[in-house]
């Protein structure tokens, strides 16, 4: 027996080393394969495009690319906290609607009304805020699924922006400098991708250096836990909401800007384009695995493929189909890792 | 110990009811620093109760608790963890998404001498203090690996870390209560989880909740014992035996073994037979056959790919080569369907997870696969169901005796009976695949458990059992198979060969 012993010792202390060094190698190569997968189907993608026409890989078409991507970019950073949580925010586009169509109406446009100037942003996002408020305590309080509150809640930004557009005229931005401040470039690179560069990384350190950036990865793990450990789970939710809903107010501004006329369907398509960026990205629907930087990628690796599509000379009849088929395939590679036999998908 | 300090726990009159059971009956009980205290009983002796009032889950109608000298009233978790009170339940709570560091430090207040400032998160210090947590338990895992990357074992004492761990400006010797820590751990694992646990007498005290009333023998300083709700022994482990405790808590006397030598009938075909199986990275070249009313017991460590060769007989996982015939017929494109319609049973050691249906009654998750005479073609005949529910219940046992209530809602050997008796439920099961049953089972509900494991081998079905124990495996089985790192490394046949426990180690190791 004292033999026995003995052999268990010695092959604990390898067996811990082995499985030390395997762990290590694990979660390196998790950390690198998966967003190689993705950086390596983007640059796929680009030289193909680049190939089918050589308008695609030109400055000026990456200067497109990066003001298109802009928008979903802002809108993803909120998307990925949301869906870290477990939860799902389908109320962007009514949240750019009202903020949007709030801030045309508070900045210099064509039906005259009060300059407010930077007040008109303050004013617009505080809008988004209340809304992402309303939806995070809706659910949180009397604990409504996330999916049908925001449902709601696009809808009710839809309305709120009819409402402030009134019957009157068409609302113009006249300040031509204040229209063209999205798209025109600092460094080369337009001022709308600066502002949605700047978000990504206010994103990124909330993710990794905030107390409410770690609890939202515990709560999307387990939640149940998260409360027996004593986190306030409730109010880290309707704040993760609240942040979503700005972003999507902000994202409304800039969207509002581009277009150069208040409109409430300016959002149009922004969600269709940024949960499934999100889902791509790695960031798991179910919550707690994935983070801000993997959403970049898939935001990118969609725009791309929009882009790429027009300038491939698809007919604009078929792009909606063409770009909806490539996007479920796109998830279908995305998740093959996940596939397991036993694994149920709901 | 000594006698300067106050007790770490001190219990007096301890009682509570639900209703008009009474659930804990006037409970005292004491425990110094550095003492390791055993805590048995059967199923519904009122063990976990007890716990819950510890942990603040349940307030006790009378009764008063000291914590390290002071009277303490525990009206939540966040209070026992105040007091230094501290659990590792059966089922793991960590984040496993998360770091080491972080979920050692989860329910630690972020206030002042907290580990984020300003809402910002120090990581530095989060790590330095996670560190000197797991250096106190002797553990010398890296806080900043991801939980998910750890074993089972690591992360048992990334719990038990999380237990002790508290803001470093209290002064108060923790108690640690670990509730069936092992209940879920191979042999080897269960050797480095004793050897820290005696590591935590230096810390402060620890409760000691588990089954395996040989393992509460070697690792506590002394055992108590409950039943029916009161504490019913107190007794020095040097001396007690493990037959005395058993008869202690449940009143009866212990199966004996049997080893009656089953021979194979000369024209009997195996009703599985497993050759040159091969799973890439989980198991290679696999050979075996088993008769009708014999079993294997395959042991091994966790890496050892018995569990995942357990799966694919069951159609659960697939192979890459190498055959698998059930009673003769070749097992093509193996799904569990197909195999469930051979005559293939499986008890799944998740039994939440992949056994059983917890939301649905009881009768409706006996009767799931195998419906019977509860079913005539696609309808369900619910009187003939609880009827075939009824039968069971009272052939096994089954407490309590209610087949309209919910499966999660029974205790974990309960459950168990029931996962058991759906396979049972079977005509004609042929084959029975069974991972880990007796996991977390009481000794009386495993006795049961067994006897019928046995009655079905008896009756012809073969059996292929993943045991908990080499006693269990050379108990139950006919023969055994040793694996390890994917290949069997030893076959015995128990009653010609007579192996003993250190054979069967040797060749796991």
């Amino acid at each position: 027996m004292v033999n026995a012993t003995m052999q268990t010792e010695n092959v604990d202390t390898t067996a811990i080393r082995q499985h030390e060094l395997q762990t290590v190698r694990r979660s390196f190569i998790r950390g690198i394969a998966e967003p190689l997968g993705l950086i390596a189907a983007l640059v796929a993608l680009i030289i193909v495009f680049s190939l089918l026409n050589p308008r695609f890989a030109t400055l000026e078409n990456l200067r497109n690319v990066l003001d298109q991507a802009s928008v979903p970019l802002i809108v993803g950073v909120g998307a990925t906290l949301v869906i870290l949580l477990g939860s799902i925010d389908l109320s962007v586009e009514g949240v750019m609607g009202a903020s949007g169509m709030a801030w045309i109406l508070m900045s210099a446009n064509s039906r005259g009304g009060a300059d407010l100037g930077v007040w008109a942003w303050i004013g617009a996002i505080a809008i988004g805020m209340a809304l992402g408020f309303a939806s995070g305590a809706l659910f949180t309080r009397l604990k409504v699924p996330s999916f049908i509150v925001t449902l709601g809640m696009w809808y009710v930004g839809l309305g709120i922006a009819t409402v402030m557009y009134g019957s009157g005229i068409v609302p113009m931005l006249t300040d031509e400098a204040v229209g063209g401040w999205a798209s025109s470039a600092t460094l080369g690179l337009p001022n709308s991708f600066w502002l949605a560069a700047v978000v990504v990384v206010l994103g990124v350190l909330t993710l990794r250096y905030t107390r409410l950036g770690r609890v939202t990865y515990a709560i999307g793990d387990n939640e149940t836990i998260a409360k027996g450990n004593g986190v306030p789970v409730a109010r880290v939710k309707t704040v993760v909401f609240v942040i979503a809903a700005s972003l999507s107010g902000l994202a409304g501004i800039i969207a509002t800007m581009k277009l150069g006329a208040g409109s409430a369907t300016v959002g149009s398509g922004v969600l269709f384009v940024v949960i499934p960026a999100v889902v791509i990205g790695g960031t798991s629907l179910g919550g707690g695995k994935g983070g801000v930087l993997r959403t970049v990628l898939g935001v990118l690796l969609l725009t791309v493929l929009t882009n790429g599509l027009i300038l491939a000379g698809v007919s604009p009849s078929w792009q909606s189909g063409v770009s909806g088929a490539i996007l479920v395939a796109a998830i279908i590679v995305a998740a093959w890792s996940q596939r397991d036999r036993l694994r149920v998908a709901k | 110990m000594n006698t300067t300090t106050p007790p770490v726990l001190k219990l007096e009159g301890i009682r509570i009811s639900f209703g008009p059971i009474a659930a804990v009956k006037g409970v005292s009980l004491q425990i110094e620093r550095g003492e390791i205290v055993g805590l048995i009983g059967e199923n519904g002796a009122g063990k976990s109760t007890l716990l819950k009032i510890l942990t603040g889950i349940y307030q006790p109608d009378s009764g008063t608790i000291e914590v390290n000298g002071t009277p303490v009233r525990l009206r939540g978790p966040r209070d026992a963890i105040a007091a230094g009170v501290g659990v590792v339940h059966q089922e793991q709570s960590l984040f496993s998404n998360l770091s080491v560091a972080e979920n050692i430090e989860m329910n630690t207040p972020p206030g002042a001498g907290g580990v984020s400032r300003l809402g910002l998160y120090r990581w530095r210090r989060l790590n330095r203090d996670a560190a000197a947590t797991l250096e106190k338990i002797g553990s010398k895992l890296d806080p900043r690996t991801r939980v998910g990357d750890l074993s089972f074992v690591d992360r048992q004492m990334v719990e038990i870390a999380r237990a002790i761990h508290m803001d470093p400006s209290r002064n108060t010797t923790p108690l640690v209560i670990l509730d069936e820590p092992t209940s879920l751990l191979e042999r080897k694992e269960t050797a480095i989880l004793e050897r820290e646990m005696r590591k935590l007498r230096d810390v402060g005290a620890v409760i000691f909740v588990s089954h395996r009333l040989d393992e509460v023998l070697r690792v506590c300083d002394r055992v108590v014992v409950m039943r029916h709700g009161e504490l019913i022994a107190d007794r020095r482990t040097e001396e007690v035996t493990e037959d005395d405790l058993f008869h202690l808590m449940v009143g009866r006397e212990m199966h004996s073994p049997d080893r009656r030598h089953r021979p194979i009938a000369a024209d009997s075909r195996p009703a599985v037979e497993v050759s040159g199986l091969t799973r890439k990275g989980k198991f290679r070249d696999v050979s075996f056959a088993v008769h009708p009313g014999r079993c294997t017991v395959i042991v091994g460590t966790s890496g050892s790919g018995r569990e995942a060769l357990s799966r694919a007989l069951f159609g659960a996982e697939t192979f890459d080569s190498g055959s698998l015939t059930f009673g003769g017929r070749p097992a093509a494109g193996w799904t569990i369907a197909k195999a469930t319609n051979a005559g293939v049973g499986y008890v799944p050691a998740e039994r939440k997870v992949e056994g059983m249906v917890g939301g649905l009654p009881a009768a409706q998750n006996l009767t799931l696969t195998h419906p019977g005479p509860a079913a005539a073609g696609p309808v369900i005949l619910p009187a003939k169901r609880d009827q075939v529910a009824r039968t069971w219940f009272d052939a096994l046992d089954v407490r309590p005796n209610d087949i309209s209530l919910e499966l999660e809602r029974f205790s974990g050997g309960n459950q168990q009976k029931v996962v058991l008796a759906k396979w049972l439920n079977s005509p004609d099961l042929r084959v029975l695949v069974l991972d880990h049953p007796l996991r977390g089972l009481d000794p009386g509900a495993a006795e049961t458990v067994n006897e019928q494991i046995r009655r079905a081998r008896d009756e012809g079905t073969a059996v292929v059992l993943l045991a908990d124990t080499l006693e269990e495996a050379l108990e139950m089985g006919d023969e055994v198979v040793v694996m390890r790192d994917g290949v069997v490394t030893g076959h015995f046949d128990v009653a010609t060969d007579d192996p003993s426990t250190l054979d069967l180690l040797e060749r796991m190791l």
